[in-house]
């Protein structure tokens, strides 16, 4: 521990020896941003999205490179291994939280240095049209009155949207069982097709069977109402008292120096108020939620302590 | 729904302009150089370009995106027909024929034939989806895990058709295949099985490096060991089109193969690359030559490819009539609707009936851009098989590591592509057949991952296996294929050994 200390002060100094003289210069070569999920998915068009307006501000060409596998603990891990001279640049995802409560990666987001939070997206409990339930109250009763019947669709084990389902029956004491698929949109299909009983995604990936009038969501697990589905009440208000969102944010490698994470951030921030960048969130319905560093950290602090303490009650975690 | 004729005619008009034209030739022309290149698929090829399309007209953005996927699916046979190399996982079942029709010098009759197939599936594809939207679409939802888990039954049981020679060393390659595909993490539980605590392991092994190195290294190796003594192909290609007999040959397989193409790319999650086994499964099975199978039989061609392009059209049926994706890559064009601000489902019908018109117009005259920029192209691409083979294989060898490489950056990529390379290499000598390894990694993760969504859903009671009436249609019909196969195979079996005596006396006579 004492060596690997060591090391990275001396690898910190180094850095900051090299690039005294190239930090008025950055950026002098065009910059990488990983993105730990699969062109096309909503990460990277998101993150596609911003790093076109970024480039704007910042000067040189900004390459997306997708870099997945593992759940996405390989493009984390890729992200906390760059070289920090700040032409590597990363989004982090809430994955950065469930993925080390369950011994899967050895490292935690304390590895990383955050740089702002993009979006969040709270949870959704959605269910069939035609179901017999339309609150939350009433699903949860239906459960405990039909034991072993409801089905609960999800992303992947484990995944965030396990966790959320996970949790709102752990507060409601019902029996469900959960049901991971291969992504949120293949769970959704089989909900529409009547083979399982709910989902809990986001609003996001039901959006489109809602407005078609297959699906009606019961209620979202945030603070507030949804933006697109004003009429739907909260988890709270329904007096379950579950808050569960999806996060995504940027993060650099330890050891970047100030002055560059500035450059980086300031561009980005730019990028992120440019009506453009608003607009194709309004498009794809992202829930954006900013926050800068400072705020991002304790945000990261708090939510890896909350989605610790869900997992290992839920039985998720490593023992 | 009824069909709105005079708003087709319309649509047809529209798409019909120079500017959305020129736009799918240069889908078409960008898509065939995507799907030809080893590593990049199509579903890589949409994802990439859809950033470009942010702030294009919705007719002009789709037009190109359709052009990609439509030319990716042909660009796929053309690395698989002359360097044993399938560009996309979906021509893995094209090289089975298409490779030693090249090796005969039949290059030309093999990429016609091809690009011909590719059409043929391509307008049927389209027509179907013009015309019976509705009906397939309906269809499509009443697929759940279990009528998943007997697909995946069904589909494997074309391990027998594809199994070469000897119907135990198949059998023994897919359960390698069904083995490794048990590798990463546990589909309902999440638990890392046989990683070996690497990270890159746990979501199982790489299935694009995994192909690259199969087919196309383990092919570098084995010209490699003949260098110096192999002859220099000849390629005959003086013809953009099949002859009237081989199409009239095809015609049967054709038909079939487009419809079965359709169907599977119509199921959410079940793409080119099953369309593309099942047919040929079909073809071999109804043939009355099976022996010539894997020998450069042009049926089989004509069954993979024309399947694998009619995929493309079935995909977009439930996509479009459902909101819901048909195969990886209308997941990725789904994307892109919505940042057009158009939500594909049964609120695009009433809303944007226009566009989804226009979509279909669109997707059929890709094709007719794809026959003629294909033909334009054919005597360019059998080139490469004419290039000195100590040029050509290193070269195939270079492309075969970036491109594993470049399908997500990672080193670990390039290890497994040579591993598999070697592994592949030791098979081809000992004559183990290597395409059920590839269907079985197709089709294992399928099969796992619903039956256990099927037993979590039924709390662990096996007979909802038996409880819906596809499923148990799939599973009858799994085991008649599997029944004739084995019953084609004998005779295969029995009438090459009669072929190798016959060829022994020739030559000791």
């Amino acid at each position: 521990m004492k060596m690997k200390s060591l090391f990275v002060g001396m690898t910190a100094l180094l850095a900051g020896t090299f690039s005294a003289a190239a930090l008025a210069a950055y950026p002098e070569k065009p910059v990488t941003v990983i993105c730990p999920w699969t062109a096309g998915g909503g990460t990277d068009v998101l993150l596609r999205a911003l790093s076109k307006e970024a480039e704007k501000h910042l000067g040189k060409t900004i390459n997306v490179v997708n870099q997945t596998g593992g759940a996405g603990a390989i493009g984390h891990n890729a992200i906390r291994a760059a070289r920090p001279d700040g032409y590597t640049i990363g989004m982090i995802t809430f994955e950065l939280n469930s993925l080390p409560p369950q011994g899967l990666v050895p490292f935690t987001w304390k590895d990383f240095d955050p740089l702002m939070r993009i979006n969040s997206d709270p949870a959704a409990l959605t269910v069939r049209k035609d179901a017999p339930y339309s609150t939350v109250r009433g699903f949860m009763d239906h459960a405990k009155a039909n034991p072993g019947e409801i089905t609960i669709g999800n992303s992947a084990p484990g995944s965030v949207w396990h966790i959320a389902a996970g949790l709102a029956a752990e507060k409601t004491g019902v029996q469900v069982k959960h049901v991971p698929f291969d992504g949120a949109q293949p769970a959704v299909t089989a909900l529409v097709g009547g083979h399982i009983k709910a989902v809990a995604v986001s609003v996001a990936e039901v959006r489109g069977q809602v407005q078609a009038g297959n699906l009606k969501i019961l209620g979202v697990m945030s603070g507030e109402r949804d933006k697109i589905f004003p009429d739907v009440p909260t988890f709270k208000e329904q007096g379950v008292d579950v808050e569960f969102y999806t996060w995504r944010g940027l993060a650099v490698p330890k050891g970047v120096p100030a002055p560059i994470k500035a450059k980086i951030s300031d561009a980005y921030k730019k990028a992120f108020d440019s009506k453009e960048f608003q607009e194709f969130a309004a498009k794809a319905s992202l829930n954006l939620a900013y926050q800068n560093a400072a705020d991002f950290t304790k945000f990261l602090d708090q939510n890896y302590k909350d989605v610790e303490a869900v997992m290992k009650s839920l039985g998720l975690a490593k023992k | 729904m009824d069909f709105n004729w005079s708003l087709m005619f319309a649509s047809y008009a529209t798409v019909f302009s120079p500017g959305v034209l020129f736009i799918i030739c240069v889908g078409i022309t960008a898509g065939i150089v995507i799907g030809s290149l080893p590593g990049l698929t199509a579903t890589m090829g949409v994802a990439l370009l859809v950033p470009l399309t942010f702030g294009r007209p919705p007719l002009e953005s789709l037009a190109m995106l359709i052009g990609i996927y439509c030319g990716a699916m042909y660009g796929g046979s053309i690395s698989a027909i002359l360097i044993r190399t399938p560009g996309t996982p979906a021509a893995a079942a094209t090289i089975l024929e298409g490779y030693p029709m090249a090796r005969r010098g039949e290059a030309g009759r093999a990429l016609s034939m091809a690009l011909f197939a590719s059409f043929f599936g391509g307008v049927c594809g389209a027509l179907i989806m013009t015309f019976a939207s509705p009906i397939v679409s309906g269809f499509a939802l009443e697929f759940g895990p279990v009528e998943y888990f007997a697909l995946a039954i069904f589909g494997l049981s074309v391990i027998v058709s594809i199994s070469g020679r000897s119907l135990v060393k198949g059998m023994m390659s897919a359960v390698f295949g069904l083995l490794i595909s048990s590798i990463g993490f546990d589909p309902i539980s999440g638990f890392p099985r046989f990683t070996f605590g690497m990270m890159e392991m746990m979501e199982g092994p790489p299935f694009i490096p995994t192909l690259i190195g199969l087919f196309a290294v383990s092919e570098v190796f084995n010209e490699v060991q003949k260098t110096g003594q192999l002859q220099q192909l000849k390629a005959k290609v003086d013809r953009f089109l099949p002859t009237w007999e081989d199409i009239k040959h095809c015609f049967k397989h054709l038909c079939r193969s487009s419809v079965i193409g359709t169907f599977i790319g119509s199921i959410p999650g079940a793409g080119g690359d099953i369309a593309a086994f099942v047919s040929y499964g079909q073809a071999k099975r109804t043939s009355k030559h099976p022996e010539r199978f894997g020998h450069g039989q042009i049926e089989g061609l004509a069954a993979s490819e024309s399947a694998n392009n009619a995929c493309s059209g079935g995909a977009m049926i439930p996509l479009l009539s459902l909101g819901v994706p048909g195969d990886a890559v209308t997941a990725v064009l789904l994307g892109a609707f919505i940042i057009q601000g158009l939500q594909p489902g049964p609120m695009l019908y009433k809303e944007n009936i226009d566009i989804v018109y226009q979509i279909f117009a669109s997707m059929m005259l890709a094709q007719f851009a794809m026959l003629f920029i294909g033909m334009a192209g054919i005597r360019l691409f059998a080139k490469v098989i004419l290039v000195d083979r100590a040029i050509l294989t290193p070269t195939i060898f270079v492309l075969s590591m970036v491109g594993a490489f470049a399908m997500r950056s990672n080193i670990f990529d390039v290890y497994t592509t040579l591993a598999f390379g070697i592994l592949g290499y030791v098979m081809m000598r000992y004559d183990y057949p290597l395409s059920p390894i590839l269907l079985a990694l197709i089709l294992g993760p399928m099969a796992e991952a619903n039956l256990r969504r099927a037993m979590v859903i039924s709390s662990g009671d096996p007979s909802i296996l038996v409880s819906r009436p596809i499923a148990v249609g799939l599973m009858v019909l799994a085991v008649v294929s599997l029944l004739m196969s084995i019953r084609g195979q004998k005779q295969v079996e029995a009438r090459l050994a009669e072929m190798e005596q016959a060829f022994e006396k020739e030559i000791t006579d």
